[in-house]
């Protein structure tokens, strides 16, 4: 218990993960694959476990997939291109 | 007779004239304004017709997060304890049942309405309309949820957090204000921002901050933003650092400038190293309030400062074996996460606490959960004697909970 009396911490873990991140970065360059050149599909599968379970196609009507759309949109940020083709690809 | 009839003859060719021209005139008249009214008609065609009827769609979903938590509390100063238990069905810190309403019109515009029934009654999380501008760019204004971190707008729903309680020490900060915000690409990462501008943080008599709603007590407005990165390009990894900023004192009073300055840094990682499913994240921030003097509310005759600078941060790790091949196995998901707050010594407030916490998650689907839990918080009070506190007094709460979160 006394080590997580250290308030510095979290504060190195966070930066210790940064800097991984950053590294990861650098090794990861050559295999990345443009936003624009990857299907809804793909795009699906690697946002939305960024926050929470994925959702599966079925779980809603393309309707209301459009609507789902635009508020996961703000929610994650993504770019107008990637919601689109989640959206499209949610929806078939 | 015959004058007579010449007269009738003559009276009736005015009369004729006059319904001919009249109906002529009438005729024109009605011809002048069915045109006005066409182009009205035009106009008002091509305004409404950004959108049509079946482009409009309201969608109602929610969230309900319930249970029990039974707690141990042990108070220990100089050498002496008490203990104190409680337990209770629907977990009042936690219990939440909100549903929420999406009205999308077109492409363009979204509503959003949470309204939340949870231990404060029957409150508002957020109420704000949103406008799709460009690509790039989404504008909204009403009450918000401030981007400030990442906890606050994007995990502490209870279906989406992996803990059943919240990280200490991250306050809710809603207010009322305007906000821009989008996700844009650069090859292969992605950056996003998110900015808003809102009423504000109002300075407590015991130095704390709180917002107040719709009704400003300065002029100045809060800013608050959030910058975001995904350097990779499969977006397994996103940083962010955020800034909170303004005025917190009341217009024409003492503290009139008195600033509170807020910043953070954020982290999300998820992997998926099969079988597994690998999660971090976390987020780390410090509050800091211009010095006040404060009026000790047991002697309201002397005041007290005391450096206001609050510290509060929490990482957290959840390992789920979701490619198992094994259906049930694949379900259950471990979680732990470490978090400390440190509240300004010499303040009515004051506290360094560590929490340590533990969850297995059973997922029943996408967006159900039933979560065994377990936190241990210690707190070593740093409330000073002249304000009536215990320092070093140590308070350690530990808890069991069961808990039910479902997403609609
Ligand atoms: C940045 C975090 C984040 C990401 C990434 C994310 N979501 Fe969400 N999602 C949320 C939050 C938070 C909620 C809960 C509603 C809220 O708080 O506004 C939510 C709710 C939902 C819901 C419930 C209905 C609703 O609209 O609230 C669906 C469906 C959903 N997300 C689908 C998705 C899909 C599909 C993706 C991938 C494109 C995705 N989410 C990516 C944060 C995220």
């Amino acid at each position: 218990m006394k080590i997580l009396n250290n308030k510095k911490l979290t504060i190195l873990s966070i930066l210790v993960l940064m800097i991984g991140s950053m590294m990861l970065v650098l090794n990861s360059c050559t295999a990345s694959q443009k936003i624009s050149m990857k299907s809804g599909a793909q795009l699906w599968a690697e946002n939305c476990q960024r926050c929470h379970n994925t959702p599966s196609p079925s779980t809603f009507t393309p309707e209301q997939w459009e609507t789902v759309g635009m508020h996961m949109q703000s929610r994650a940020l993504l770019t107008e291109t990637e919601k689109n083709k989640i959206v499209e690809f949610l929806s078939q | 007779m015959q004058t007579l009839n010449k007269l009738t003859k003559r009276i009736m060719a005015i009369c004729l004239f006059a319904l001919i021209s009249t109906v002529t005139k009438a005729q024109e008249t009605t011809t002048v304004v069915d045109s006005s009214l066409l182009d009205r008609v035009n106009t008002l065609e091509k305004e409404a017709s950004y959108i049509k009827p079946e482009e409009s769609h309201l969608m109602a979903v929610g969230l309900l997060t319930f249970g029990y938590v039974s707690n141990k509390t042990t108070v220990t100063y100089n050498g002496s304890s008490s203990v104190s238990k409680t337990n209770s069905i629907g977990d009042a810190d936690h219990f939440e049942f909100s549903p929420m309403f999406l009205w999308r019109h077109g492409k363009k515009f979204l509503m959003e309405f949470e309204p939340s029934f949870n231990v404060d009654g029957v409150g508002v999380n957020w109420a704000v309309a949103s406008y799709y501008a460009t690509p790039g760019l989404i504008l909204r204004g009403g009450y918000l949820v401030l981007p400030f971190g990442t906890y606050n707008k994007r995990l502490a729903a209870g279906w989406i957090n992996k803990l059943a309680s919240d990280p200490e020490g991250i306050a809710d900060a809603s207010d009322f204000g305007v906000e821009a915000e989008g996700g844009i690409q650069a090859g292969t990462t992605k950056w996003s921002y998110d900015f808003a501008l809102s009423n504000g943080m109002q300075l407590q008599p015991d130095g704390t901050t709180q917002f107040i709603g719709i009704t400003d007590n300065n002029k100045n407005k809060l800013f608050t933003g959030r910058i975001g990165f995904l350097p990779l390009a499969n977006s397994s990894i996103e940083v962010g650092a955020s800034l909170m900023t303004g005025k917190v004192g009341d217009a024409g009073l003492k503290y009139q400038n008195a600033n509170a300055t807020l910043w953070a840094l954020d982290l999300n990682l998820v992997e998926n190293l099969s079988p597994f499913q690998l999660n971090i994240k976390g987020q780390y921030s410090e509050a800091k309030v211009d010095n006040a003097e404060y009026t000790d509310p047991n002697n309201p005759t002397n005041t007290y400062t005391f450096n206001n600078h609050t510290k509060t941060g929490y990482i957290m790790a959840a390992l789920r074996p979701m490619f198992s091949q094994n259906d049930f196995v694949k379900n259950f998901e471990l979680a732990a996460r470490f978090g400390n707050y440190t509240t300004p010594a010499n303040s009515l407030w004051g506290t360094k606490d560590n929490s340590l916490a533990f969850s297995l998650n059973y997922w029943m689907n996408w967006r159900t959960v039933v979560r065994f839990s377990y936190e241990a918080i210690k707190g070593t009070s740093t409330v000073s004697q002249s304000l009536g506190g215990n320092p070093g007094e140590i308070t350690k709460s530990n808890s069991a909970y069961i808990q039910f979160c479902i997403e609609l």
